[in-house]
């Protein structure tokens, strides 16, 4: 017997607003900084998902429940042991370049492509034994065991499907049609003029009847983000995705005539930041001084005044926002006086300790200012370290640091996002993703893997619930906070952010109320 | 040296100016004792205008931190960063155009080639990957500037050096025997000094603006609030808080304008042939 | 010397100067920290070992140093500036791009500066000593003591936000598809502010220069003689002092001419402008080894260039030589 977990028609009903949808109209969001590239398949960063999310797409979405949705697969259902997953594909889905799309693209796209080129992806598909297409619109997974997140990794960014008859066969990167990417979405690649702006046009083949309603969309490279506020004040863009301006901005453009502006979007993302603590030298291997160093920080404050009350102070390794997430942990409030204790316990010998900003703008960088204060408040000898991106990620991959400002992505469920910062086997030098901090704990890997495959949802709570204690009694990392980037755009831009990864897949949906 | 005060003094821009570098100089030294709490402490709430706390007479900035403790602070980075920066640019371009304006030849070709070389560098250019490659701290800082400041000084010395070397005192000095060393810095140098104490007046300024522009873009010393800092740090939040950008490029017009106005005045003093002919 | 031999020379050492200049900044921008696989790998917000390598193999940075060196100083030779993997595009081609939108802003300025640097210079050497000499000179000193970039951050509030007037970035409205006259407007439009600030510098510069040297020339016995002799002020002013005194101010425009390309990059940042600064100063963030190189070389070669065609100006103008 089978499970049928068919998507329900009443989250697509939710999607669709009262009013009638009025097609047409040009649509200009920020995207910043310049991605460096338009081929999903090849490059995962920020910009660049912003943009191709119009122009790939993958079996799934995800409302911001992280329920999935059907995207190009518009039903599917799995076995009653959890190893067999079957998608249907939509019918009658063309690539933009006309020619017809099929389940061989899929099983090329994951089983060949991807597989070489998506490390996060690759992660996943250890747990994958096969991917067949028994026919034009049908795949069929079939797992080593059990995957608790298997669901959740059908997002456009971690599984974008690319066209075989173009790179079977080739040198992936190399390919001159990276340039002209071709996908299946609602939007067509047009031009780029670099350092510009990046112009998609409808695709008006799209296989779903009236979407897209938009005629185009421009996609805006400013590359200052006091003129990005302004060019939103203009009336020059229409959309500002989160992280676009500083949050000191985002109040007086919200309080604009006719603006928007939402928190959500980001809950398959839910960026979580965090300072790594070197565990291997220095003070911060010793458990007690990064414990006086969660009690001295004032999260409470940076979140008021660094981020205008936007975002949540993380408590855990997980995000609120992601699955299997537990508030049963200590909790570290704001404490100068027990950080001067434990210092004084722990026998800190005034050893400076170096904090690496994130070189991604004056916020960040206020921010490390803040956490030196903080720091400098309870005793500890602090100095700053100047970087930029290349010296950031470099200074991470070498372990040259001993505090670390970082923000990585959670993609909805521990196993896919949290992991990868905890286990021992992801010690290594030269990334700055992986276990960076060097914690080593047998008995959390053992978790971790248990959690990973384990039956039911309510085993792994079990699991994580545990994980999350030990790990916030360790304190490897220092945990900061669940960041809300808040989304700003004119209020006649509707639909904008119905999905968890909001205007990286939104366009689709979008119409303008004229 | 009377006379040279005495022409100094004339130029009421120069003394305007001495009076203004002497006040920065003076909030520099005292800092500590004006303002002894770290400029970095946050004091207030963020974004107090000007004029409206006690005690906070330009107001906070983006964190709370008081606006005129990190404006006196940065007035020492400042003075430091142009003092050195110049001096260590004097150092490499007055031997070097010395050498090559005096010995001529081979070591003044080689020397004016080494000088064109760095002179077609664009220098902002070599400035920002010097200190990308050296990781910006108050001393990479001061060194980046130097390296891209001292090809003007080598090129007036040579050319004072070169017109100074034909007249006759430097002759008699060589039939009285001294040694060719001993005649450049011991004779000729000292008469071109003129020149280049107006040269490094003007240095001081641009180093005190390159640094400031290092600064804005976020390429300065994270540990040292500067003026150049606090305007970049300003810059995006320039709508809501447009005072925090403007009070420190003030502080660095100010700054730069005594130390051209001085530059000028010691033009006048030193050059008094010219300051006859009614400039 | 004739003059064709001196060209020639001076070509000859041009060729060397930028070899040497290739050569140099080669290993300095590698003496940065970080590479672009790293760059890239971080901003993909997941990586592993094999992720960078390819990356690495991609651009060429798993070979040693002296085999990487040798590739680029081969293809310089041959006009090949290699490869920006950050962009996607040769290098050649990509700068090629972006320079018309430099030039455009430094040769406005430039010439903006020159003109109104030499006009005000000689309304203040006419007016010397008097209430409007004061005025100009303390104007330009003004002007050459304000930070560049602070005095584009007030341009933009003053107006930009505030007043309205100019777009307070960019090139021109994108999308709207403008032509012919509506063009060129919005093309100016969006010039006025950059250019402007580019230009107040080096404004100051030239009427300093052009005040004093108009004064030292109106003191010189050839200028007295031509009084005694009786002729017009204004035909002294135009034959004798101008072309006199223009020299100095001709030789340093011809020497700030070499810095048209390079010298824009904090303009460039701030006003979002796609020229060949912001170009540089992204690459050197991305650790775009080839294209900051490529900039690097460019803007090298367009200050030679400039140099000797100063140098040749100079000779024809000048008497003496």
């Amino acid at each position: 017997m089978k499970k049928l977990l068919t998507a329900s028609v009443l989250s697509l009903g939710l999607a669709m607003p009262a009013a009638a949808q009025q097609a047409g109209g040009r649509l200009d969001i920020v995207v910043q900084p310049e991605p460096p590239s338009l081929m999903l398949g090849l490059v995962q960063n920020g910009p660049t998902q912003l943009v191709a999310g119009d122009i790939y797409e993958s079996l799934l979405r995800y409302d911001t429940d992280l329920e999935p949705q059907p995207s190009l697969a518009k039903s599917w259902e799995a076995s009653d042991d959890g190893l067999t997953y079957t998608f249907t594909l939509h019918d009658g889905v063309t690539w933009h370049d006309g020619e017809p799309f099929t389940a061989e693209d899929v099983v090329f796209s994951v089983d060949t492509f991807l597989r070489e080129t998506h490390p996060r992806l690759r992660v996943s598909l250890e747990h994958v034994e096969s991917v067949t297409a028994p026919d034009d619109t049908t795949v069929v997974f079939k797992l080593k065991n059990p995957f608790g997140p298997f669901m959740g990794i059908f997002e456009v960014g971690t599984m974008p499907i690319v066209p075989k008859h173009i790179y079977e066969g080739t040198d992936f990167a190399n390919n001159p049609a990276n340039n002209t990417p071709i996908g299946t979405g609602p939007f067509k690649f047009e031009e780029w003029e670099k350092g510009s702006y990046i112009h998609l046009v409808k695709n008006e083949d799209y296989y779903l009847e009236d979407k897209p309603y938009l005629d185009e969309v421009y996609y805006r490279v400013i590359p200052d983000a006091a003129s990005r506020a302004v060019a939103f004040e203009n009336g020059e863009v229409d959309v500002l995705p989160g992280g676009s301006i500083e949050n000191w901005d985002v109040k007086r453009l919200t309080e604009m005539e006719d603006v928007c502006s939402t928190g959500k979007g980001w809950e398959y993302f839910a960026p979580h930041a965090m300072a790594w603590m070197n565990n291997r030298e220095g003070p911060t291997s010793d458990k007690l001084f990064r414990k006086a160093v969660m009690y001295a920080m004032d999260r409470e404050f940076v979140k008021d005044v660094i981020w205008n009350g936007f975002g949540t102070v993380a408590t855990s390794p997980v995000s609120s926002k992601t699955n299997f997430y537990t508030d049963d942990t200590i909790m570290y409030d704001h404490n100068p006086d027990k950080a001067k204790e434990l210092l004084e316990e722990m026998g800190y010998d005034g050893e400076t300790v170096r904090i690496l900003p994130l070189p991604y703008g004056e916020t960040w960088q206020r921010w490390a200012e803040a956490m030196k204060q903080n720091l400098e408040e309870v005793g500890i000898n602090v100095e700053m370290v100047a970087t930029d991106v290349a010296g950031w990620n470099q200074k991470q991959a070498e372990w040259d640091f001993d505090i670390a400002f970082t923000y990585l992505y959670q993609y909805g469920d521990p196993a896919l996002g949290v992991a990868r910062s905890y286990l021992s086997s992801n010690i290594a030098k030269g990334s700055p993703w992986n276990n960076v901090a060097g914690y080593e704990n047998p008995e959390i890997d053992a978790m971790f893997e248990e959690a990973a495959v384990a039956a039911s949802a309510e085993e792994r709570q079990e699991i994580y619930t545990e994980i999350q204690k030990t790990l916030v009694d360790d304190v490897p990392v220092a945990w900061l906070l669940e960041i809300e980037f808040p989304t700003i755009y004119r209020c006649n831009v509707k639909n904008l952010v119905t999905t968890a990864i909001g205007v990286n897949d939104g366009t689709r949906d979008v119409w303008i109320e004229q | 040296m009377i006379d040279f005060l005495k022409r100094f003094s004339r130029n009421r821009g120069a003394l305007f100016g001495m009076i203004i570098l002497i006040v920065v100089i003076l909030l520099a030294v005292f800092a500590p004792l004006i303002y002894p709490e770290s400029p970095w402490k946050m004091v207030q709430r963020p974004f107090l205008p000007p004029f409206s706390t006690e005690g906070l007479p330009l107001g906070t900035d983006t964190l709370g931190r008081d606006v005129a403790a990190g404006l006196v602070h940065g007035a020492r980075v400042s003075l430091i960063v142009g003092l050195v920066s110049t001096l260590v640019a004097l150092l490499i371009g007055v031997p070097l155009g010395a050498f090559a304006g005096f010995y001529g030849g081979l070591v003044d070709d080689g020397a004016m080639r080494f000088t064109e070389f760095f002179q077609t560098i664009p220098n902002f250019a070599l400035a920002i990957v010097l200190v990308a490659i050296m990781e910006p701290t108050l001393p990479t800082i001061t060194l980046a500037i130097a390296i891209v400041s001292w090809p003007p000084v080598a090129r007036l010395v040579r050319a004072e050096v070169l017109s100074l070397r034909k007249r006759e005192f430097v002759d008699a000095a060589r039939l009285a025997g001294l040694s060719n060393l001993r005649i450049l810095f011991g004779h000729v140098l000292p008469n071109a000094m003129s020149p280049i104490i107006v040269m490094a007046s003007l240095m001081v300024a641009t180093a005190i603006l390159l640094e400031s522009s290092l600064s804005f873009l976020g390429l300065g010393d994270p540990n040292i609030m500067s003026w150049g800092y606090m305007i970049g740090a300003a810059r995006t939040v320039i709508r809501t808080a447009w005072w925090l950008s403007f009070i420190p490029g003030v502080a660095i017009l100010l700054t730069v304008l005594s130390l051209n106005l001085i530059g000028e005045g010691l033009n006048d003093a030193l050059n008094p042939r010219l300051a006859r002919k009614g400039r | 010397m004739t003059l064709a031999a001196a060209i020639l020379g001076r070509l000859a050492k041009a060729a060397i100067t930028l070899l040497l200049i290739v050569i140099l900044n080669f290993f300095l921008i590698h003496a940065a920290p970080g590479d672009p696989a790293m760059v890239m790998a971080g901003e993909a917000g997941a990586a592993d070992e094999q992720f960078i390598q390819q990356l690495r193999e991609q651009f060429g940075l798993d070979q040693p140093l002296y085999v990487q060196f040798w590739n680029y100083v081969s293809g310089v030779l041959q006009l090949d500036l290699g490869y920006s993997y950050r962009q996607q595009m040769p290098v050649l081609e990509l700068i090629l791009d972006r320079l018309p939108a430099t030039l455009l802003l430094t040769l406005t300025a430039f010439c903006m500066s020159l003109l109104l640097g030499i006009a005000f210079g000689l309304a203040a050497a006419a007016r010397q000593g008097k209430m409007g000499d004061s005025a100009i000179t303390s104007m330009a000193l003004l002007f050459y003591a304000t930070p560049l970039f602070w005095v584009a951050l007030m341009a933009v509030v003053l107006f930009s936000v505030k007043l309205g007037w100019f777009p307070a970035f960019g090139y021109e409205t994108v999308g709207a598809g403008y032509t012919g006259l509506d063009l060129v407007l919005d093309r100016l439009k969006h010039l006025f502010l950059p250019a402007l600030t580019l230009g107040l510098f080096f404004m100051a510069v030239y009427l300093r220069m052009t005040r004093s040297s108009v004064l030292e020339v109106s003191q010189m016995d050839f200028v007295k003689t031509a009084r005694a002799k009786g002729l017009g002020e204004g035909t002294i002013r135009r034959r004798h002092i101008l072309r006199n005194a223009l020299l100095p101010v001709v030789t340093l425009a011809g020497l700030q001419a070499g810095q048209l390309v390079g010298g824009a990059v904090l303009t460039e940042t701030v006003f979002a402008w796609p020229g060949i600064g912001r170009l540089m100063f992204e690459s050197l963030t991305a650790r775009d080894y080839n294209t900051l190189l490529g900039v690097f070389l460019v803007s090298a070669a367009m200050v030679i260039a400039f140099n000797i065609i100063t140098d040749i100006v100079y000779r024809l103008i000048d008497p003496r030589i």
